[in-house]
């Protein structure tokens, strides 16, 4: 019958996972020899809180191996030993190890113990061996001695008043002043002012406060310690005994009595040691206020920023699924405010003029209402970015090139199902750039091109859609291997010419790889095609461009969102479809003249100097159209899979934003159709999908 | 006397159900007093100990508290109890221990919460 702690996992591992990535971070930026004391705080914090974490709950594994972390940090910290790379890379491999065993048991699966165990022991290893202590290396830490040493004093007044929720939190403070007792003599001072009666008293809340004083040689680390996994659940205020009152700016108490002459001196303890009087815990209504921060900024500089404390950061987690069931009412709110809108148009008469206005004010409201809902889905792509710097430093070690990562635009946002959908193809563009684009230092430096190469990763919104550009300033794709490989493949005629582009595009080919030696990193037969699938499973595109000797660039654009799509509206007899906006190059008339007939390729028409296949949709989709003379008609000439077509269409309707409705789920897949949405007179018209189109069309010619 | 208890037992069958699990009824007073704190007190069953409390806050005569069999407490059981104990004596009532365990004292000892629990005088 103990508290069921296993409520408080997902909110454990949540918190690991983003602490692990802050740590990462931080030992990214970290500067070999001369480390930033304020980043080997941030990491050292992470793996605190980890282990503190799984302490708590029972997970023994990863408490042992951050415990043997946290030492090896320690040394770091305390500067005993200094950043070297070697140090660095066993951290980042830590960082790894404790994300697989938290994703271990957050799935209940066994953890990889022989790996675990064997970084455990290159860490122990790297304590063990550590070199004597460096001259004290950095200068600005040479400038501010309390640093390096830790601060002890004789005795510490520690106020700690827990927030409302910190019990709900799986903490208890009990726990936490039977760990401080063990530091040293202590006297504990109970505030139970704000404890309402008993009847209103929620058992899961907590209202007591406490002010303990504690004697005995401690560091004031080992007493943060003992409340670290409470950070954030409560305000914290460390003082030295003596001096709390003499630091009212720290606790910002209301003008105490006597500033005095104790001035925050370290001679000052000295004085106070000799003087413990347990009977003087002053009482403290400034505790409150103090902020955990406050008195240990002299101490670390300011570490609580990076670890920006969750409780007061003015957001909340919500769950996918309620925001999709929000989504999912706003569109059925959109068809519904689209059906009145069309219904009011119809009426006459004083009040319909009235009724028209009301209904011109709900589809404003409603419009921002989806706006607002859609955003409440966005997030800046930093997230999937954030994975890139990580990345490429390895591939760079592994393959002795020479890398700068570049990110622009990473607060771009967008829907969180896209950006989760879009790492793997964007992961395998780097991969590409750096393994097959960027050439080895010297070639490069042969070239008149400086050795280390630049992997530029770019955002930006355009119109409706966001583009994300991967480009890199390397050696260009080779035109001769492409082409001679997709001869080799049987992929193209050995006679047929290319044009650049359309040679750049038998990279999207299946199977498809240029690398002349298959390395781990690339030319394993996933490739580009599957970059390519990827992308227009989300309603995007993928193009390419690529210049000899100076790089190449992928460009790939997504919509914004899934839920909705703008689109053209089309008609063929008495059906409606709609065209997404992203494949329309342009809509035409055609003439008589232009259209001629090709024997195995049907009908084609002239544009621009090309000649692009027409595609009757009343054909393809088996309707009665009102007219089959194509000049009566008009062509819509769309785009997919770098193929253009011509879609022979009665007339255009005009261009919305529809909600999409999936066929999938609610009847099957069809090819050629992306799913269907409602429309405003309650009808349903299906959405093209141009790429499946195409493949329907041409199967249909060849047949 | 006899009568009461058991009126407010139809009315009250939570704290029937109190009395239900302490181990030997010690015969006199309300039912559910003494009230028998269980092995685990803890935040998992605290609202069941604050029905408890309250079912006996109103109480006129003295109200006993057995902590005898106390292994475990933490501390949302030893805020309800403070403020239980607190609130009888703010209205004049008198709250007295029976016996309280080594872990039951240690724990309100570290929380500074003796006396404000009259603590001390048990044990």
């Amino acid at each position: 019958m103990t508290v069921d702690l296993t409520q408080f996992h997902d909110a454990f591992f949540e918190e690991s996972f983003e602490a692990l990535d802050a740590m990462e971070a931080a030992l990214l930026k970290l500067d070999i020899g001369a480390p930033d004391p304020e980043l080997i705080n941030t990491i050292f914090r992470v793996a605190h809180s980890i282990k503190g974490g799984s302490a708590t709950f029972g997970f023994t594994d990863i408490a042992s191996f951050t415990h043997s972390l946290e030492t090896l940090l320690d040394e770091l910290r305390s500067g005993a030993m200094p950043v070297s790379d070697q140090v660095s890379d066993v951290l980042l491999k830590s960082v790894d190890v404790m994300r697989a065993m938290l994703r271990a048991v957050q799935a209940k699966q066994p953890i990889d113990a022989q790996h675990v165990s064997d970084l455990q022991f290159d860490l122990e290893v790297i304590i063990a061996r550590k070199p004597a202590a460096p001259p004290p290396p950095a200068a600005p830490q040479a400038a501010a001695p309390q640093t390096a040493a830790p601060r002890i004093a004789p005795r510490w007044q520690v106020r700690f008043r827990p927030y409302r929720e910190l019990l709900a939190r799986g903490n208890d403070p009990l726990r936490m002043l039977r760990e401080l007792g063990e530091l040293g003599e202590m006297h504990v001072q109970i505030d139970a002012q704000s404890l309402p009666a008993l009847t209103d008293l929620q058992p899961q809340d907590c209202h007591l406060a406490w002010t303990i004083e504690l004697s005995g040689e401690i560091p004031e680390e080992a007493i943060r310690q003992v409340f670290d996994w409470a950070e954030g659940d409560c305000d914290l205020a460390i003082g030295r005994a003596a001096e709390a009152l003499a630091e009212p700016q720290a606790e910002q108490l209301p003008a105490p009595a006597t500033p005095a002459a104790a001035g925050p001196t370290p001679s000052e303890p000295v004085a106070a040691q000799v003087d413990p009087q347990p009977e003087t815990p002053p009482e403290a209504p400034g505790a409150t206020s103090a902020a955990a921060s406050a008195p240990r900024a002299e101490t670390a500089g300011k570490p609580e920023t990076a670890v920006s404390a969750h409780g007061d950061s003015g957001s909340i987690r919500v769950s996918v699924d309620k925001i999709d069931e929000l989504m999912n009412t706003v569109g059925e709110l959109v068809i519904t405010q689209a059906m009145l809108s069309q219904l009011g148009g119809q009426f006459d008469g004083p009040q319909a003029e009235q009724l028209r206005a009301g209904l011109a004010q709900l589809e404003r409201n409603m419009r921002e209402l989806q706006e607002s809902v859609m955003r409440v889905r966005m997030l800046p792509i930093s997230f999937v970015f954030s994975r890139f710097p990580r990345m490429v430093r390895d591939l760079a070690h592994r393959l002795g090139k020479q890398i700068e990562l570049k990110l622009t635009g990473e607060q771009t946002e967008l829907d969180k199902t896209v950006l989760e959908k879009i790492g793997d193809p964007l992961v395998h563009l780097v991969r590409n750039c750096i393994d097959h684009g960027i050439e080895p230092p010297e070639k490069r430096v042969a070239a008149g091109k400086p050795a280390a190469g630049t992997v530029h990763l770019d955002a930006t919104h355009r119109g409706g859609n966001i583009a994300v550009e991967v480009s890199d300033d390397g050696g260009g794709l080779d035109k001769e291997r492409i082409l001679a490989k997709a001869r080799a493949r049987g992929l193209i005629g050995a006679n047929d010419t290319l044009s650049d582009a359309e040679i750049y595009e038998l990279i999207f080919l299946p199977g498809f790889s240029t690398a002349e030696k298959t390395t781990d990193l690339s030319g394993r037969g996933v490739g580009m095609d599957v970059v390519r699938r990827n992308v227009k499973s989300l309603g995007g595109k993928i193009e390419v461009s690529s210049e000899a000797g100076r790089g190449s660039r992928f460009t790939i654009t997504l919509p914004l969102t899934l839920a909705i799509v703008d689109g053209q509206s089309v008609a063929v007899g008495s059906e409606t479809y709609i065209v997404p906006l992203i494949s329309i190059v342009e809509s035409m008339q055609l003439k008589n003249g232009n259209v001629s007939r090709l024997s195995g390729q049907g009908e084609v028409f002239s544009f621009r100097g090309d000649y692009l296949p027409i595609i009757r949709l009343h054909d393809v989709f088996g309707v009665e159209p009102h007219t089959r003379a194509l000049h009566e008609g008009l062509v819509v000439v769309a785009e997919g899979d770098g193929r253009r077509v011509g879609l022979f269409v009665d007339d255009l309707l005009g261009q919305q934003q529809v909600v999409i409705k999936s066929l999938e789920t609610n009847y099957g897949h069809i090819e050629g159709i992306s799913g269907a949405t409602i429309l405003g007179d309650g009808s349903v018209a299906l959405i093209l999908d141009v790429p499946g189109l195409i493949r329907v069309a041409s199967m249909r010619i060849a047949a | 006397m006899k009568l009461r208890p058991r009126s407010k037992t139809v009315r009250k069958p939570k704290r029937g159900r109190q009395t239900r699990v302490a181990p030997a009824p010690r015969g006199k007073a309300a039912r559910g007093n003494p009230l028998v704190l269980q092995p685990e007190c803890t935040l998992a069953d605290a609202a069941e100990l604050k029905s408890a409390l309250c079912a006996l806050l109103a109480h006129e005569a003295t109200v006993t508290l057995d902590a005898a069999s106390v292994e475990r407490i933490d501390t949302a059981a030893l805020q309800l109890l403070a403020a239980f104990v607190r609130d009888r004596r703010l209205a004049g009532l008198a709250v007295e221990w029976r016996a309280v365990s080594r872990a039951m004292h240690s724990a309100a000892q570290l929380l500074g919460m003796g006396s404000m629990l009259s603590l001390s005088e048990a044990a």
